[in-house]
C-alpha cells in the first residue's frame, strides 16, 4: 500500500508536544521530532527507550585500563626486564597513573564512537533537508515528521493544523 | 537594553536580554561575521609572537639546548616552567565545563566554550615544550611503547611517560567534549550561512545534525558522560605533572603535598586566564547581556577561593619543611627561597599570588572589569614565577654545596616564553572568529528554562 | 702560518690540522716500527710501512705500552705510554721509576694532548729567505774541519737547564771543540736556593733528596713538596704512606706547613700557619732557636737572640719544635724552592742538628747548574749589549716571555744579528727570533734523562714525528756540524760505553729505567762559618704595614709552557677552583683593607711594570700578602693560550724574582674584566656531613662520632640479583691532596670534551670526575678538605628510575650504566642525582675540534653526541677488557687487575677499586674500616663509592 511522509513546522514547543500526542493516536509509525535544543519531556511522549551508551562507555573504559596495565607489565616486567634503580620489576604502584589515564581515554573515545553509531552520524544528506524552511529547525522552529497511510493523510493534516502547525509539507515515501 | 552590571548584581542574572530565539541566535552568530578592527590588530600582533616562537624553536632544534641558559645543576628551567604554566592554565576550562555542569551551575553555560577552547590551546602549547626541551627531540617518539629494533621499551617508573599519557588523554577528552558540544551549533551556523561555501564547510563540521529528538537523547547522555570523565582529569593531569617533581628526592621537589598544591595553582592561574580572555571579548563583541556581571563575579570569587587553597599549600610547605628538621629541606624553604639570590622573585611571587588576590574581597573590585583584568595578569605572572622558583630555584641549591650554581636565561628562553603566548592568542583569535564561542543551543535551552515556554 | 710555504717533507698533518689518510698510515706504520724512529735530515722512506703489512707488535684493537721519560724542569719522570694503532693516547706512571712510582701528575697526563696540539711549529722557517733544516745548518752549523779555538766565537746557546746525560755530553763536546761557544741556562722552573743554602751550610752546593716515608714530623717552610717539586709524585706517595690508616692503631706522620698562598701541601697540613713568604726567614730563625739546644747552636745564639714572635706563630713554633726534638732522626725540615738561601741554610742546619741527614734527607752532587738562572740570563744580556753575540740559538723555553722584566730580553734577542728558536709553539720568543725551528715532543724523540735523584732513563718515541721537528740534542749536533745528528744514534753512542750495552739497552727501554744510576749520597757536615753571615744579613722583607707580592708557578700551566693545553686551562685550580685564567690570591682581611672582593681588581706597580689583575679571596691566605700565579696573559701565537688571564711577568725582576717586598698595590672596584670562571663558588659545607674529618685522637677515642657505621637504609624492595663481580670504589680523604691528576687522567681516558671559558661560566663543565674543595675551621685558620666526586654508582640509583626510555640502567655487576644511543636528553636523571655528577652535551662538543686532536681519542670509549647525558662509568672499558682477558685465560679476575684511570694516576694511592664479591679484596677491606662512610647515605641511594673520613693529626699541645 502507499504511504506518504508528512512534515509540520511549529513555532513553539507547546504546540509541538500537542501535535505529537495527536499523531501518536493516529499512527504507530515512527515519528521524528526535530528541535533547535534538547526537550527532555519528549522522550516519554515519543516512547524512546533508554540509551545504552553508558554501558558502552563503561566497557571501553575497562578495556582501556586493561590495555594500560597489560602494556606496562609486558614491557617493563616481562619482555625486557631490567634492573632500574634497584626497584622491583613488578612495581605496580608506578603503573597506576598510566592505567587511570588510559581508562578515561578509552571511555571517552568509546562513548563518542557509540554516539555516532547510535545516531547514524555523520551523514551529509537527509530527506528533511529537502523541505523548504526546514533550516530554521536549528534556530527557532520545531518540526515533526511522520509516515502515514495515504487515506489518513487528510485527517493527520487537520490534526497538525489544529495543533498549531504553521506549515505542512509532504514528500512521497518509498 | 544595554545596562551597567552594577545595579543588576543583586538578582542573579545569567541571561540579561529579552531576545527571542531568532534574535538570540543572530546575536550569538554576529561575531562570526564581525569585521572588528581590534581583532585584526590583535591577530597581527599575536601572529608576530607566533613567528617568534617558530623562529626560536627552529633555532633550538638546529643549535641544541646549549642555546638556552640551562646548566648543571639547573638542567630544567624556563621550558619546563612554561610547560607547567600552560598546562595549569588549561585546567580552568575543564573545571568550568565539566565540574560546573555536573554541579548544575547554570551560569557556566555562556562561558564554558571559551574556557574549553582556552584549555585546548593551552594544552597544545604546553605539549610543545617537553618535546622541544629534549636533548634529541627527533627521538621524542621513543617515549611511546612501540616494538623498536633496539627491543627496548619506555620505562614506566618514570613520571615522564605518565605525563605523556596524561596530556594525551587530557587533550583528546577535552577535544571530544568541546567538539560534541559544538555539533548542534555548527548545524545552526550551517543553516544560517549566507554563502554556499560556508554552508558546505560548516555542514561538514555539523556532521549532518538535524536536532532529532532521539539524537538529542543520546547526545545529552554522552555529553554528561564526557563531563563526568573530564572531571577526574582536572585532578589527575596536574597531579601527574606535579609528580615529575614529587617522585624525585630533590629538596623543594620531594613533597607529598604537590598534587593538590599543583591542582590548586593550576585552577588559580586558569581562572585568571579565563578573565583575561573573557573581559575583552565581552567588551569587543558587546556581549554584556550574555556574559553578565554575574559570571564575572562568580569567576572572581572562584579566584579568591583558589588563592586561599594556594596560601594553605604555601604555609603547609613551609611548616613541613621546618617540622621535618631535614637540613636540606629547611635550607631550601627557609633560607634559599626567602633570602637567597632570587629572594626578590620569591617575594614578588608572594605579593602576586597571596596579597593581590585579597583585593577580591571588595565587591567594587569584583565588578570593575579593568581591575579584574589587571589582577588576572598579575596572578598569571605570579604563577609563572612560582613554578620557576620551584623548578630552577630548588635545582640551584641542592644537596652538595659544591655543585650549587645560579641560572641566567638567554634571549632564546625568553623568545620561547613570549612566543608561546603569541601562539596562544593567535589560535584563540581564530577560534573567536570561526567558531560560535558561546553555545547557542545551550543558551536557548537556558532561556527556555528561565522564561518558560513562550 | 704565513710567509713562503715550504713543503712539509715529513709532516703528516697540514696547516689546518687535518690528517691525510695516507700520511696518517705512514705515521702509523712508522710509529709502530719503533726502531729507526729518529728523524734524520733525510728520512728513510723505505721504512714507511703500509698498514696492510702490519708490524708484529700491533694488533688492531689491542693497546701496546712503551716506557719513556718526560723531562720537566730538567728532571725526568718515567712513564708508560699507551699506544693504539700507533697513536699515543694515554700516559701512565712507570712503577719502576723513582720519580713516578706508578703515578702521573697533571702535566704528565696532559702532555699527550700537547703532542697533538694543532698550534705546534711545523716546519723550520726563517723570517725571510729559504727554510728547511739544510738552510738552517748553512746559517748556524760550525765546520769542525777548519778548526781553531776561535771557531764559533759569537755563537751562543740559550737553553733550559737539564740533567740529561746526552745533552750535557754534547754540551761538553761542543765546549771542548769550540771553547768560544757560549752557553746560558735559564728557566723559571730552575731554583738554586736549595743549593745556595747547602753551600752556606756545608761549604759546597748540594742537592737535597728527602725520604718522607721515614719522617714522623715534616716541617715545610713555604715548600709545596706534594705538588710543585721535581720529585713531588714520589714525595706525595711517601707522605701518604706515612699517614695511611688501615686501623685505628696505625701511626700517622704530622705535617707542619708555614706558607703564604694556600698550596695543596698546605691543604694537607695538620698545622698550617699562614705567613708572608718574606717572613718565613724569621720563622725559620725562631724555629731554629726553639728546637736546638743552646750548645747545638752556640755560634748562632747572638744572631738568633731576638724576641720570639707572639700569636699563632709562637704556638706553631713551640709545637713544631717540641715535635722535632722528640723525633730526632725521624723528622725533616724542608725549605721552599723560591725561598732565599738563608731559609735553606737554616733548614739544612736544623736537619743536621736533628740528625736527619742520612735518614730522612740525603745530599747528592747537583745535577743542574748552580748559578741563579736570573743572573745567568743577565750575563747573557750584557754580552749581547757588548755585541759579543751574533748567533743566538735558543733551545726550548720561552725567555722572551719569562725573563725578568728589567732585562727586556725580547728586545735584546731581536737585536742579535741572527737568532733561532727551537720550540713546540710560536710563542713570544719564536716571534722575536729570525729562525723558528719545530721541536720534537718527547713522545716523538729519542734521548735520555736523569730523575731528581740521578736515576737515568731513556726517552723513547712512540710515534713518528708529526712534523719536521728535531730534538735539542739533534740541533746541538747539527750546529756542531758533526756527522751523526740522529738522536737515536747519539744516545746509543753515548751509552754504548757501558758494560754489555745491548742487554742494558733492551732492558732499560723495557723497564723505563737504567738500573743503579742514582747518584750516591755525599757526606754533608754542618759548618757554622758559612751559615752565620746569611743569618746576620738582613734579608728582603716587606714592612709590617705594606703588602708583599709573591710570584708562584701556576699549578696548571707552570711558567706558561702549558698555557696552550686546553685540558690544563680548564682544570680547576686545586684551591681556588679557578679555570681559564689567573687571579691575584689574597686573604679576606687584605681584601677588606683594599676595599675589594672576589672579581674586583688589584692594580700593582713595581719598577717600570704595572699590571691590573682580578682578585680572588682565599680564606687561609696570609694577610698583607698577594700571590700572583705566573704563566697567563700569553702574547704568542698559540690560539688557546693567547690573552687568557693576566701576564704578571712585567713585575718580575732579576733581583726579586719570587718575593716582591716594595710594590705599590691598590684595589680597583668594580673589576672591569669578565667574571672569573670558577667551578665552585661556595666555600663551606653548610654544616652538612659531606667531606667528614676528625683528629686522630678523636677517631681513636670513638670512630662512630665522625663516620657512623653504615646501616643499610630500610627498604621495601628486595635486593636486586647480583651475579659475578660487584664493582666498588673507596676514596681515602686522609691522603687525597686534591692535586687533580685524576681529573686529567679521566679526561684523557674517556674522551671528555673541553667547554672553554664560556662553558665554565655557564656552569657546563664536562669533567666526569671533579674535586670538590671545602673550607673548614675559622677564617683565620681555615683548612681545606678536597673530595673527589664522580658517579657514586648507587645500587638504588635515583637517576635510573626517572629515565623514561631506559637509557640509564643497572648492570648485574653493579655499574650504573649510561646508554648514550638510547638517551633522548630529558636531563631528568641529572635533576634527581644528589651528587650532580651527570654531564650533558649542550652542544656537539665531539666534532668541533681540529682533526689532529682526534688522534688522542681513546677508541674504546664512545665520543658522545649532542643532547645526551654522560658520566663516570668506573672505566667500564677497562673492566670489560680485563674480563675478556681473564675469560680467554679461563680464570677469574684477580683483585687489583682492574685499575680505573683516576686510581692509576693518583700519586697518593687514595683511590681503591675492586669487587665486593671477594670479601678479602682491597676495596672490601677498606669498606670495613670504621671511618668508611657514604656521602648522603641517609638518602638510601646505597652508593658503591665510599669515602674514608679524613683523619688529621694535630699536636696534642696545640689546638687546631
Amino acid at each position: 500500500m502507499r504511504e506518504q511522509r508528512l512534515f509540520a513546522e511549529f513555532a513553539s514547543t507547546g504546540s509541538l508536544v500537542e501535535a505529537v500526542r495527536r499523531i501518536r493516536e493516529r499512527t504507530a509509525g515512527p515519528i521524528e521530532v526535530n528541535s533547535p535544543y534538547s526537550i527532555p519531556e519528549l522522550d516519554d511522549i515519543l516512547g524512546l527507550k533508554r540509551s545504552g551508551l553508558p554501558r558502552v562507555c563503561f566497557a571501553s573504559g575497562v578495556a582501556g585500563a586493561a590495555v594500560g596495565l597489560a602494556l606496562q607489565w609486558f614491557t617493563n616486567a616481562w619482555d625486557y626486564p631490567l634492573n632500574v634503580g634497584g626497584r622491583p620489576l613488578l612495581s605496580w604502584p608506578a603503573w597506576i597513573p598510566v592505567t587511570l589515564e588510559l581508562a578515561i581515554l578509552g571511555a571517552a573515545i568509546g562513548g563518542v564512537i557509540g554516539l555516532l553509531v547510535a545516531t547514524r552520524l555523520p551523514r551529509l544528506w537527509d530527506a528533511a533537508f529537502e523541505i523548504e524552511g526546514f533550516e530554521r529547525v536549528t534556530t527557532d522552529r520545531f518540526w515533526l515528521g511522520a509516515a502515514v497511510r495515504a487515506e489518513d493523510a487528510a485527517r493527520v493534516r487537520e490534526d497538525l493544523a489544529a495543533a498549531g502547525a504553521i506549515r505542512i509539507a509532504s514528500v512521497p515515501h518509498e | 537594553m544595554t545596562s551597567s552590571p552594577a545595579h543588576r548584581i543583586d538578582t542573579p542574572i545569567v541571561l540579561d536580554t529579552d531576545d527571542d530565539d531568532a534574535q538570540l541566535t543572530d546575536r550569538l552568530l554576529a561575531p562570526l561575521r564581525s569585521k572588528s578592527k581590534v581583532w585584526y590588530a590583535l591577530l597581527a600582533l599575536s601572529g608576530a609572537g607566533m613567528l617568534l616562537f617558530v623562529a626560536t624553536s627552529v633555532y633550538t632544534f638546529v643549535g641544541g639546548i646549549g642555546l638556552w641558559g640551562n646548566n648543571i645543576p639547573v638542567a630544567w628551567a624556563f621550558a619546563i616552567t612554561d610547560f607547567v604554566w600552560w598546562i595549569g592554565i588549561g585546567h580552568a576550562g575543564t573545571f568550568i565545563s565539566a565540574f560546573l555542569l555536573l554541579l548544575q551551575q547554570d551560569w557556566r553555560a555562556s562561558v564554558n566554550r571559551i574556557a574549553e577552547a582556552m584549555t585546548l590551546i593551552a594544552v597544545f602549547n604546553a605539549a610543545l615544550f617537553p618535546v622541544l626541551h629534549l636533548g634529541r627531540p627527533w627521538f621524542a617518539y621513543w617515549l611511546l611503547p612501540y616494538p623498536a629494533t633496539m627491543a627496548v621499551w619506555p620505562q614506566f617508573k618514570s613520571a615522564l611517560p605518565w605525563d605523556f599519557a596524561a596530556i594525551l588523554t587530557y587533550f583528546t577528552v577535552s577535544f571530544l567534549f568541546w567538539y560534541t558540544g559544538l555539533v548542534p551549533d555548527f548545524a545552526t551556523v550551517r543553516d544560517r550561512a549566507g554563502s554556499r561555501g560556508r554552508r558546505m564547510i560548516y555542514g561538514i563540521f555539523a556532521l549532518g545534525w538535524r536536532g532529532s529528538a532521539e539524537h538529542w537523547q543520546h547526545y545529552r547522555i554522552v555529553y554528561g558522560l564526557l563531563a563526568g570523565l573530564a572531571t577526574p582529569l582536572v585532578i589527575s593531569v596536574h597531579s601527574v605533572v606535579s609528580m615529575d617533581f614529587a617522585i624525585t628526592q630533590l629538596p623543594g621537589w620531594h613533597s607529598t603535598i604537590f598534587p593538590p598544591y599543583f591542582v590548586a595553582g593550576a585552577l588559580f592561574s586558569g581562572f585568571a586566564m579565563v578573565l583575561t580572555l573573557l573581559l575583552p571579548v565581552r567588551r569587543v563583541f558587546h556581549l554584556e547581556e550574555i556574559v553578565t556581571a554575574r559570571h564575572i563575579d562568580a569567576i572572581a570569587k572562584m579566584l579568591l577561593a583558589m588563592s586561599w587553597m594556594l596560601i594553605y599549600s604555601y604555609v603547609c610547605e613551609l611548616f613541613i619543611a621546618w617540622y621535618t628538621g631535614d637540613p636540606y629541606e629547611r635550607y631550601i624553604f627557609l633560607q634559599a627561597r626567602p633570602l637567597g639570590p632570587w629572594a626578590w622573585l620569591y617575594w614578588a611571587m608572594i605579593s602576586a599570588n597571596v596579597l593581590a588576590p585579597q583585593l577580591l574581597w571588595w565587591r567594587s573590585v569584583r565588578l570593575s572589569p579593568l581591575a579584574l583584568f589587571a589582577l588576572s595578569l598579575v596572578i598569571q605572572f605570579g604563577m609563572w614565577m612560582e613554578r620557576f622558583i620551584i623548578i630552577a630555584g630548588s635545582l640551584s641549591r641542592d644537596f652538595l654545596p659544591s655543585s650549587w650554581a645560579d641560572y641566567r636565561p638567554t634571549w632564546v628562553d625568553l623568545g620561547l616564553l613570549f612566543g608561546s603566548i603569541g601562539l596562544f592568542l593567535f589560535a584563540f583569535l581564530l577560534f573567536l572568529r570561526f567558531v560560535p564561542f558561546i553555545p547557542i543551543a545551550e543558551m536557548k535551552e537556558l532561556r527556555r528554562e528561565i522564561r518558560g515556554t513562550a | 702560518m704565513t710567509g713562503n710555504r715550504q713543503p712539509f717533507e715529513h709532516s703528516a698533518v697540514d696547516d689546518a690540522g687535518r690528517v691525510t689518510r695516507r700520511d696518517f698510515l705512514r705515521v702509523l706504520g712508522a710509529g709502530a716500527a719503533v726502531a729507526g724512529l729518529g728523524a734524520c735530515v733525510e728520512p728513510p722512506r723505505e721504512r714507511i710501512l703500509p698498514y696492510t703489512a702490519r708490524p708484529p707488535e700491533i694488533t688492531p684493537g689491542i693497546a701496546t705500552f712503551y716506557a719513556t721519560t718526560m723531562i720537566l724542569g730538567g728532571f725526568g719522570t718515567g712513564l708508560v705510554v699507551k699506544s693504539r694503532e700507533g697513536r699515543p693516547t694515554k700516559v701512565e706512571g712507570n712503577p719502576h721509576h723513582p720519580a713516578s712510582l706508578g703515578a702521573a701528575g697533571v702535566f704528565e697526563q696532559a702532555s699527550v694532548l700537547e703532542l697533538y696540539d694543532p698550534d705546534r711549529v711545523r716546519i723550520p722557517r726563517p723570517r725571510e729567505g729559504v727554510g728547511g733544516w739544510d738552510a738552517f745548518a748553512r746559517d748556524f752549523a760550525l765546520l769542525p774541519a777548519s778548526g781553531g779555538t776561535e771557531q764559533g766565537r759569537g755563537l751562543h746557546f740559550l737553553m733550559e737547564p737539564t740533567a740529561s746525560p746526552l745533552t750535557n755530553s754534547l754540551i761538553e763536546r761542543m765546549r771542548t771543540l769550540h771553547p768560544a761557544v757560549g752557553f746560558t741556562f735559564y728557566s723559571p722552573l730552575a731554583f738554586t736556593g736549595a743549593m745556595e743554602g747547602a753551600r752556606h751550610a756545608f761549604g759546597r752546593p748540594l742537592q737535597p733528596v728527602y725520604d718522607l716515608s721515614r719522617a714522623a714530623i715534616i716541617v715545610s717552610l713555604d715548600a709545596d713538596v706534594l705538588d710543585a717539586d721535581p720529585f713531588c709524585l714520589r714525595y706525595a706517595r711517601q707522605f701518604a704512606d706515612g699517614r695511611r690508616l688501615r686501623s685505628r692503631r696505625d701511626a700517622m706522620n704530622r705535617l707542619y706547613v708555614a706558607e703564604s698562598a694556600f698550596s695543596t701541601t698546605g691543604g694537607m697540613a695538620d698545622h698550617r700557619l699562614p705567613l708572608r713568604a718574606g717572613d718565613v726567614a724569621d720563622l725559620a730563625k725562631a724555629l731554629l732557636a726553639a728546637t736546638a739546644t743552646p750548645e747545638e747552636i752556640r755560634p748562632a745564639m747572638p744572631l738568633l737572640s731576638q724576641p720570639t714572635p707572639d700569636g699563632p706563630m709562637a704556638s706553631w713554633v713551640r709545637a713544631a719544635a717540641a715535635d722535632l726534638r722528640a723525633a730526632r732522626g725521624q723528622s725533616v725540615i724542608i725549605a721552599g724552592a723560591q725561598q732565599p738561601a738563608v731559609v735553606h741554610a737554616i733548614a739544612n742546619a736544623l736537619n743536621a742538628i736533628l740528625g736527619n741527614i742520612g735518614t730522612t734527607v740525603r745530599f747528592i752532587e747537583p745535577l743542574l747548574p748552580t748559578e741563579s738562572p736570573e743572573h745567568a740570563l743577565a750575563t747573557l744580556a750584557a754580552a749581547i749589549d757588548a755585541g759579543a753575540v751574533d748567533k743566538l740559538v735558543i733551545l726550548g723555553g720561552n725567555p722572551s716571555g719569562t725573563a725578568p722584566a728589567d732585562l727586556r730580553f725580547g728586545e735584546r734577542i731581536r737585536s742579535v744579528r741572527s737568532s733561532a728558536y727551537l720550540g713546540l709553539h710560536h710563542n713570544e720568543t719564536a716571534l722575536d727570533c729570525k729562525w723558528v725551528l719545530p721541536a720534537l715532543h718527547y713522545l716523538e724523540s729519542w734521548g735520555d734523562a736523569r730523575a731528581y735523584d740521578g736515576t737515568a732513563s731513556f726517552v723513547q718515541p712512540l710515534i713518528r714525528p708529526l712534523y719536521d721537528g728535531r730534538s735539542v740534542d739533534e740541533v746541538l749536533a747539527v750546529c756542531g756540524g758533526w756527522p751523526t745528528t740522529n738522536a737515536h744514534a747519539l744516545v746509543r753512542e753515548l751509552w754504548s760505553t757501558q758494560p754489555d750495552f745491548t742487554v742494558l739497552w733492551a732492558r732499560s727501554l723495557e723497564r723505563g729505567v737504567i738500573e743503579n744510576t742514582a747518584s750516591p749520597p755525599v757526606s754533608a757536615a754542618l759548618d757554622w762559618a758559612g751559615v752565620l753571615p746569611v743569618l746576620a744579613a738582613e734579608h728582603q722583607r716587606a714592612a709590617r704595614d705594606s703588602i708583599e707580592v709573591t710570584f708562584r708557578l701556576d699549578p696548571k700551566v707552570l711558567d706558561g709552557r702549558f698555557a696552550n693545553n686546553p685540558w690544563l686551562q680548564e682544570l680547576p685550580h686545586p684551591i681556588t677552583k679557578l679555570t681559564w685564567g689567573n687571579a691575584a690570591q689574597l686573604g679576606p682581611d687584605t681584601a677588606k683593607r683594599l676595599g675589594i672582593e672576589t672579581g674586583d681588581e688589584v692594580s700593582i706597580a713595581f719598577g717600570g711594570g704595572r699590571i691590573s689583575i682580578p682578585a680572588i679571596v682565599v680564606p687561609g691566605h696570609a694577610e698583607m700578602s698577594i700571590t700572583l700565579p705566573l704563566g697567563y696573559g700569553r702574547s704568542g701565537e698559540e690560539r688557546t693560550a693567547r690573552d687568557v688571564g693576566v701576564n704578571v711577568y712585567p713585575l718580575r725582576t732579576r733581583n726579586a724574582p719570587y718575593i716582591l717586598s716594595d710594590a705599590r698595590v691598590r684595589g680597583v672596584k668594580p673589576g672591569s674584566r669578565e667574571p672569573l670562571a670558577i667551578t665552585q663558588g661556595h666555600f663551606t659545607m653548610q654544616g652538612r656531613m659531606i667531606a667528614r674529618e676528625a683528629t686522630l685522637a678523636a677517631y681513636r677515642a670513638d670512630p662512630r662520632t665522625i663516620a657512623p657505621a653504615h646501616e643499610p637504609a630500610p627498604s621495601l624492595y628486595k635486593p636486586a640479583v647480583k651475579s659475578g663481580e660487584q664493582w666498588a670504589m673507596t676514596i681515602d680523604l686522609s691522603v687525597c691532596t686534591g692535586c687533580s691528576a685524576c681529573v686529567i687522567a679521566c679526561q684523557a681516558e674517556n674522551n671528555i670534551p673541553v667547554v672553554g671559558r664560556e662553558g665554565v661560566l655557564k656552569r657546563r663543565e664536562m669533567h666526569w670526575l671533579r674535586v670538590d674543595r671545602y673550607y673548614t675551621g675559622a677564617a683565620g685558620t681555615a683548612r681545606v678538605i678536597s673530595q673527589p666526586m664522580a658517579c657514586q654508582h648507587c645500587e638504588k640509583a635515583p637517576c635510573e628510575y626517572v629515565c623514561p626510555v631506559n637509557a640509564t640502567v643497572h648492570s648485574p655487576d653493579g655499574l650504573n650504566e649510561m646508554v648514550y644511543n638510547r638517551c633522548v636528553g630529558t636531563r631528568f636523571c641529572s635533576n634527581n642525582c644528589p651528587y650532580k655528577v651527570r654531564r650533558f652535551n649542550w652542544f656537539d662538543y665531539g666534532s668541533g675540534i681540529p682533526e689532529v686532536l682526534w688522534m688522542q681519542r681513546n677508541p674504546d670509549v664512545t665520543v658522545r653526541e649532542r643532547g645526551v647525558m654522560e658520566k663516570c662509568t668506573y672505566c667500564v672499558q677497562r673492566i670489560r677488557r680485563a674480563g675478556i682477558q681473564a675469560a680467554t685465560e679461563r680464570r677469574a679476575l684477580r683483585d687489583g687487575e682492574v685499575v680505573t684511570a683516576c686510581q692509576q694516576a693518583c700519586p697518593t694511592r687514595a683511590i681503591t677499586f675492586g669487587s665486593l664479591d671477594d670479601p678479602e679484596s682491597e676495596v672490601s677491606r677498606s669498606r670495613r674500616q670504621e671511618r668508611s662512610y657514604e656521602v648522603l647515605g641517609e638518602l638510601g641511594t646505597e652508593p658503591r663509592t665510599r669515602y674514608l673520613a679524613r683523619i688529621f693529626n694535630p699536636s696534642p699541645d696545640l689546638t687546631v
